[in-house]
């Protein structure tokens, strides 16, 4: 685990984030920290407002009131352009593949490589592509084919790959493993904790608790639009984060666990 | 590493070859018969100067149908282009009447042409209506113009000069025989064709080898994740109609020149034929698909179909009856193609 100083700048500080939509208050003022090099679990049911609180991040969606400081300085996020100017990267649960490209063609989309002319580089991006996903998967081999044609591990490597080859800062992960079998699973996780002794902060969007318990340095739990706890790893228990998730509080009895004394 | 080794091929020609080849292959063989089978109906078919008139008159198709391209690989569709074609038209034989050089008054119809299209994607992307209404509504918009600013009778006497874009030709030969009529040794490349060819070039260009190009695609494959690329699917998208509106003023220049006269009633059902030859060519509607090389094979099958059965005395409804099968047939290739 990686414990932070109080003193420390974080990466990311949401303040008092709102999002509605007509009367239903999707994110209902809540704010959020994300230091250097600390991977935090962001938790709740479906409808609690976490992809939505993400999304506002990542700049696919607009806030209605809040402002996000990114390295201690207010950040003006109004499209996903924006959101990756500064080092914020997302990799979305549908993967935002354009499936009629091929991996190079999807992995540079926005932010192709150009030659001097200003002509797409595509040999520069499939070397860079080869590169990359040498270190993610070498088993891969289709790079020429679209991506249609890919099963979902290899679409899933695609995105990751998409979203740490460039000067990532802040990573956005919605649900990383949902489509992954055990290996590629466990891949992740590899990656997971190397860009975290990288320095990179990640926001880790999971309905799994194992992988929450096993990767997360903190948990943050929403419950019907609003941060009902954040809390570190060690001070929780599986049944603590049910319990957040499930009612919007801790359980009664609840003392941090790291500071339980041994019985 | 022989996993790597295959990446020394260009990504996209790849690309295009294992998705695209069988579709074109077909259309190409598909174009191949029709010309032999004309051939061996009429003898004349299969000369310079037939050739040189089956290209003239599937200039303006072609030009149409590299607009259209790519409109349909963002996923959308452009049915103003016809009306387009004549509302530049009239624009420009207007300026000429006014006293503008011809020159510059083509221009004039070319940007008339540009501007519909821009306006087409701001309605499309700006006011969310979809590209078949939106484009439905600019073409009665811009043909209604037409007619209103020409009272719907054609404008004629607008000089040799208008004519040249045309009827013009490149490495004419002629043989001065000391009678009234020269010997025409060559009838040389009309412009048209050569405007064709150039506009191809480039548009195969941008689509390959550009950015744009690459943003084209990727909005009509999935529009969400190139926006959440950071693509301008926004920009894209009106860039796609305003090239298409432009490339239909050019047409509609090259078209009026031809007939020396501006005709407002001209280029009607134009849209369709746009259409057809690029999905006859193996783009999809459904977006993300498609190629310049494709839509100039689907719009010589559909010139060389026209002339061909012009020659054979074939009338123009039953040539209608058959571009039609055609379409669905290509499509139904396309459709089989897929399944695989």
């Amino acid at each position: 685990m990686t414990p932070h100083t109080p003193s420390e700048t974080p990466l990311v500080q949401m303040i008092d984030i709102e999002k509605h939509f007509g009367g239903i208050r999707a994110v209902n003022g809540v704010s959020l920290d994300l230091y250097p090099g600390e991977v935090v679990g962001v938790l709740g049911h479906n409808g609690a407002g976490k992809s939505c609180l993400m999304r506002i991040l990542s700049g696919a969606m607009l806030p209605n009131e809040g402002s996000i400081r990114v390295n201690g300085e207010t950040a003006e996020i109004h499209n996903p352009h924006d959101a990756r100017d500064l080092g914020i990267e997302t990799i979305y649960q549908t993967l935002a593949l354009a499936d009629h490209l091929n991996a190079p063609s999807n992995l540079f989309l926005g932010r192709e490589l150009k030659t001097r002319l200003g002509n797409l580089d595509d040999h520069k991006m499939m070397s860079e592509t080869v590169r990359i996903l040498k270190r993610l998967n070498p088993n891969f081999k289709n790079l020429t084919d679209p991506v249609s044609s890919l099963s979902g591990g290899q679409r899933q490597v695609i995105a990751i790959a998409r979203a740490i080859y460039f000067d990532v800062k802040i990573l956005i992960m919605d649900e990383p493993t949902a489509a992954l079998g055990p290996s590629e699973t466990a891949m992740v996780g590899k990656l997971i904790k190397q860009l975290r002794s990288e320095g990179i902060g990640i926001l880790l969007v999971s309905h799994d608790m194992h992988d929450v318990f096993e990767l997360c340095d903190r948990v943050i739990v929403m419950n019907k639009g609003q941060n009902v706890g954040s809390h570190p790893i060690e001070d929780v228990t599986k049944d603590d984060v049910l319990s957040l998730i499930i009612k919007g509080e801790l359980p009664h009895d609840w003392v941090p666990r790291s500071q339980e004394k041994p019985q | 590493m022989a996993v790597f080794d295959r990446s020394a091929a260009p990504p996209l020609m790849t690309l295009k070859l294992t998705a695209g080849s069988f579709h074109k292959l077909s259309a190409l063989l598909t174009l191949a018969v029709l010309i032999l089978v004309f051939s061996f109906g009429n003898a004349a078919f299969f000369s310079v100067n037939n050739g040189l008139t089956v290209l003239l008159q599937t200039s303006v198709i072609g030009l149409l149908g590299i607009g259209m391209t790519l409109v349909i690989i963002t996923g959308g569709i452009d049915l103003s282009v016809g009306s387009v074609l004549a509302l530049s038209g009239t624009i420009t034989g207007l300026s000429i009447k006014a006293g503008v050089p011809v020159a510059p008054a083509m221009m004039l119809g070319v940007l008339t042409g540009a501007a519909c299209g821009a306006f087409n994607g701001f309605v499309i992307t700006k006011m969310r209506i979809t590209p078949f209404v939106a484009t439905l509504g600019m073409m009665l918009i811009a043909r209604g113009i037409a007619l209103q600013l020409t009272g719907a009778a054609p404008i004629s006497r607008l000089g040799e000069t208008f004519g040249i874009l045309g009827n013009g030709s490149l490495f004419r030969i002629v043989e001065d025989t000391g009678g009234i009529f020269p010997k025409v040794v060559f009838p040389g490349i009309p412009y048209p064709a050569i405007l064709l060819v150039v506009v191809a070039l480039l548009a195969a260009y941008l689509l390959n080898r550009r950015q744009t190009g690459r943003h084209i695609y990727a909005t009509g494959s999935n529009e969400e994740a190139a926006r959440l690329s950071g693509v301008l699917v926004d920009r894209t998208k009106i860039f796609a109609y305003t090239l298409s509106g432009a490339l239909a003023g050019l047409a509609g220049n090259v078209l009026m020149s031809r007939l020396v006269t501006v005709q407002p009633n001209e280029g009607v059902m134009y849209e369709l034929d746009a259409i057809a030859a690029a999905v006859i060519g193996g783009a999809s509607l459904m977006g993300g698909v498609g190629n310049i090389s494709g839509t100039m094979i689907g719009a010589f099958i559909i010139g060389v179909l026209r002339n061909g059965l012009n020659m054979a005395g074939v009338s123009a409804f039953i040539q209608q009856i058959v571009i039609g099968f055609i379409v669905i047939l290509a499509v139904y290739v396309d459709q089989i193609r897929n399944r695989r």
